[in-house]
């Protein structure tokens, strides 16, 4: 099984989707 | 989330297939740019944007794996009603519905679905049957409700 390939940086983010042409799923999260 | 839908692995399928996938940090006692940027009061807060990151899907609270794949798949829609590609956007919204029907996603996604089926038709009966199918299998859903007015239109 892969691993989720997650960004860390929203502009790095669109970055990628404006090349590949996907949407973004963005996770607000706490580590608390 | 690390321990439940994300180690699923059809939800890292599909957000590595479908999707940009992006975790951004929350720190309350020192809000970062994107905390304010997107009005981010609690987490999980999840944010379906299009490539352009204009955002068409927002939900906020833990979800298990088949309510957060349905999420997903009605953000992905929202982002072709959004921008008036009614035709493309039906699909979407259908595979939802068949996919996850007891999803908390799943009436709204019935209801657009219909919209969408109006918008790219304007047949009125679109309206109507989406009403009696948000009658039959969401009775209780505010969904339903909002779908009350077009109980009137004949088939």
């Amino acid at each position: 099984m892969q691993a989720i390939r997650w960004e860390t940086d929203f502009v790095s983010a669109l970055g990628k989707a404006k090349v590949s042409g996907l949407p973004i799923f963005q996770d607000f999260w706490f580590d608390g | 989330m690390n321990t439940g839908p994300y180690s699923e692995p059809t939800v890292a399928d599909f957000l590595n297939g479908q999707f940009v996938p992006v975790r951004t940090e929350v720190f309350w006692d020192n809000p970062t740019d994107p905390m304010r940027r997107f009005g981010i009061q609690w987490t999980p807060t999840f944010l379906v944007h299009d490539p352009e990151g204009a955002e068409h899907h927002r939900f906020v609270g833990y979800v298990p794996t088949d309510d957060l794949l349905a999420h997903l798949g009605l953000g992905r829609a929202k982002i072709l009603y959004d921008t008036g590609r009614h035709g493309e956007a039906i699909p979407l919204f259908e595979a939802v519905l068949s996919r996850h029907p007891a999803a908390g996603a799943a009436p709204e996604a019935a209801f657009l679905r219909g919209v969408s089926g109006f918008k790219s038709t304007h047949d009125p009966k679109e309206l109507r049957k989406t009403h009696d199918l948000l009658v039959a299998r969401y009775p209780d859903s505010e969904w339903a409700r909002r779908a009350e007015p077009y109980s009137a239109i004949p088939l």
